[in-house]
């Protein structure tokens, strides 16, 4: 093999499962033996490395927003990550800002979700329609939604008030499980 | 147009013959140019298994060192066999450092300064402003899924636990993000 071709190029589910640890021992010993004389498959993997690369830096830098869980935050917390955290109980408010050493912020939605299957989140910004977020990702079991704003908007944004809903969707249609306020204070310069 | 030099043009085991072939030290050219080929690659398997880009740093070294050493010692039988061959030496040496072993200087007082191999350059950067835009785009689920597996390179059993999602839902969504990801990134979104 060289630098230029693979006459069996792994496919990419196997590249993934590969880095991620996810195969059994044998065939990443095969996958290891494979990348390691093709110079075709091995960039293939080094262009996966870098975009999850740029998937962490977007997160660690606070450009991306996201649904999230609690482990994981603790687990970017427990690597050092300065997190400032905001509990808002179901129908109620908290008012809320962004220090200068905060890496992320995070809010805490706390919510009955047990049977919940489907989850939508509106978002209504002061001066902008509501913006409807389908089908966020949370744990049933933990009876909140964890949510991570992108903190590069955040850090711009003037003091506002900031309205989210939780909305359940299932067959019998749709139904407000409960609205969150952030009364937001711009840090002063 | 100026001809590549002619080791750019062979292949790895062929490389591996020439400097086998040759008195040692005496196939420079195919040295470096296997070095080129070989070293990026032995990095990327000092990320998987190390997790740390400096220990991946030392192996890569470390491996490079060895694989020419015993090239020119003709410890190789079969050149064909080279992956096979360097994947032992990756096997060994990860065991090595992983121990505390090896590092740098020690590797070049034994085996001298003639053998270091260039440093591997470290993947393409992808522009981390276009890879937020980009997430920004993705679904929710895909997006949370992304961050929560890349992170930290975590498996699809143990993300799903965390979103009450099966890991097999995992890899599935995780599939279909990267791919709108990378289509976004790289620009061919717009092409299709």
């Amino acid at each position: 093999m060289n630098d230029f071709a693979c006459a069996a190029p792994l496919d990419e589910r196997t590249l993934i499962e590969y880095w991620l640890g996810e195969l059994p021992e044998d065939a990443e010993s095969a996958v290891d033996e494979h990348l390691l004389g093709c110079g075709h498959c091995s960039a293939r993997l080094g262009e996966l490395v870098a975009l999850a690369g740029g998937i962490r830096d977007a997160l660690r830098h606070g450009k991306v927003s996201a649904f999230v869980s609690d482990s994981f935050i603790r687990s970017l917390a427990g690597q050092g990550l300065r997190v400032r955290e905001y509990r808002v109980p179901r129908n109620g408010s908290v008012n809320c800002t962004i220090m200068t050493g905060d890496d992320l912020l995070i809010g805490r939605l706390e919510a009955p979700l047990a049977g919940v299957t489907r989850l939508d989140v509106v978002i209504d910004s002061p001066g902008l329609p509501g913006e409807v977020r389908q089908d966020v990702p949370f744990d049933p079991a933990r009876g909140e939604v964890v949510v991570v704003p992108n903190m590069v908007q955040l850090r711009a944004a003037p003091s506002h008030r900031l309205r989210l809903e939780l909305i359940a969707v299932d067959d019998d249609g749709r139904r407000t499980i409960g609205e969150y306020i952030f009364n937001h204070t711009a840090p002063t310069a | 147009m100026e001809n590549p030099p002619v080791e750019r043009l062979e292949d790895d085991a062929a490389l591996a013959r020439r400097i086998a072939q040759a008195q040692p030290g005496r196939a420079p050219a195919a040295e470096a140019e296997l070095c080129r080929r070989l070293a990026p690659r032995v990095r990327l398997y000092g990320l998987k298994h190390l997790r740390d880009e400096h220990a991946a740093a030392d192996l890569m070294q470390q491996v490079m060192l060895m694989t020419i050493q015993k090239l020119r010692a003709g410890e190789l039988r079969d050149s064909e066999r080279l992956a096979s061959f360097v994947f032992g030496i990756c096997r060994m040496s990860v065991l090595e450092l992983r121990r505390g072993g090896l590092r740098r200087e020690q590797l070049l007082e034994r085996y001298g300064e003639d053998l270091a191999p260039a440093a591997a350059p470290a993947e393409p950067l992808f522009d981390l402003e276009r890879v937020a835009g980009c997430l920004e785009k993705l679904p929710q689920r895909e997006r949370s899924v992304l961050l929560m597996t890349f992170y930290e390179d975590r498996p699809a059993d143990e993300v799903g636990a965390q979103l009450g999602l099966s890991p097999g839902n995992v890899r599935v969504i995780r599939h279909r993000g990267l791919a709108r990801l990378r289509e976004c990134v790289t620009g061919e979104e717009a092409a299709q």
